[in-house]
């Protein structure tokens, strides 16, 4: 199977812009749309609990999605010679560091 | 019908985690001969994991989604009730770390099919490292929550 030549770009990117983009959807919980388990219901975006607790983890997820695959693919669009210097390892680094603010953000639990 | 997901969903972590072990062995710690057990662990060929490590880490997220609902009405309210906040902390962590994993795979796939230069070739030790120690968190995280209150418990 061949993949496009920018497809690099596309991956390094995404990995890094979605890292970052889920853990803002966290933080300030922008979430695309909100799970009402207890009730088996969807509604669009964030909404208050229902008949029972309210998830909103699908929802970062799809927002962060969004938002990364928009980035990777703006970043497929620029000039070769710009890209051609982006780091691979922004892949990786974005990521754990995003996992180390996500240990730092729930300690709560953790020091009770 | 959600024991049954969780089984599947157990089953399919327990082969993703044998699969993605070998391969962070094999290329952190290649084995120059295969020799006994553990040289025979390290010396797979890593790149023919790479397409099934995707699915099934793909299935087994897919799956644990499905199975999260359960565990939101009925078990993490429990754990709540009995003050085990390490315990819900730990499972908040495994959400997050396995959709933060999520984003990582494309770059992972790619880096596992590619041939590599010399700095790619730290990007995809690094990026199975990172899999593998996500793959192993929510393994153990899901193991000890469902000890501590299965469902039908």
């Amino acid at each position: 199977m061949n993949v496009p030549r920018s497809f690099p770009v596309f991956a390094v990117v995404f990995a890094a812009a979605y890292a970052v983009a889920y853990v803002v959807c966290v933080m300030k919980n922008y979430a695309l749309f909100t799970y009402h388990p207890a009730i088996y219901e969807f509604g669009l975006g964030v909404q208050a609990p229902k008949d029972g607790p309210a998830m909103y983890w699908y929802g970062w997820m799809a927002t962060s999605g969004i938002v990364a695959a928009a980035a990777a693919y703006a970043a497929c669009w620029l000039p070769e010679g710009l890209t051609r210097r982006l780091w691979s390892g922004w892949s990786w680094a974005v990521p754990v560091a995003v996992m180390v603010v996500f240990c730092y953000l729930l300690r709560g639990y953790f020091l009770r | 019908m959600f024991t049954f997901l969780l089984i599947i969903h157990g089953l399919l972590a327990v082969a993703l985690l044998g699969a993605i072990t070998h391969q962070t062995l094999s290329v952190w710690w290649p084995a120059r001969k295969p020799a006994g057990f553990v040289g025979r662990f390290r010396s797979v060929p890593a790149t023919s994991y790479a397409n099934a490590i995707v699915v099934l880490y793909l299935a087994t997220a897919a799956l644990g989604a499905i199975v999260y609902t359960e565990y939101r009405v009925v078990v993490r309210v429990v754990l709540e009730q009995l003050d085990l906040w390490k315990q819900n902390g730990v499972f908040e962590l495994k959400e997050h770390f396995a959709a933060v994993a999520l984003g990582v795979l494309p770059a992972y796939w790619y880096y596992w099919r590619a041939p590599l230069a010399g700095g790619d070739a730290r990007t995809r030790a690094v990026l199975t490292a990172l899999l593998a120690f996500v793959v192993w968190w929510n393994f153990l995280a899901g193991h000890v929550l469902n000890n501590i209150r299965g469902f039908g418990s």
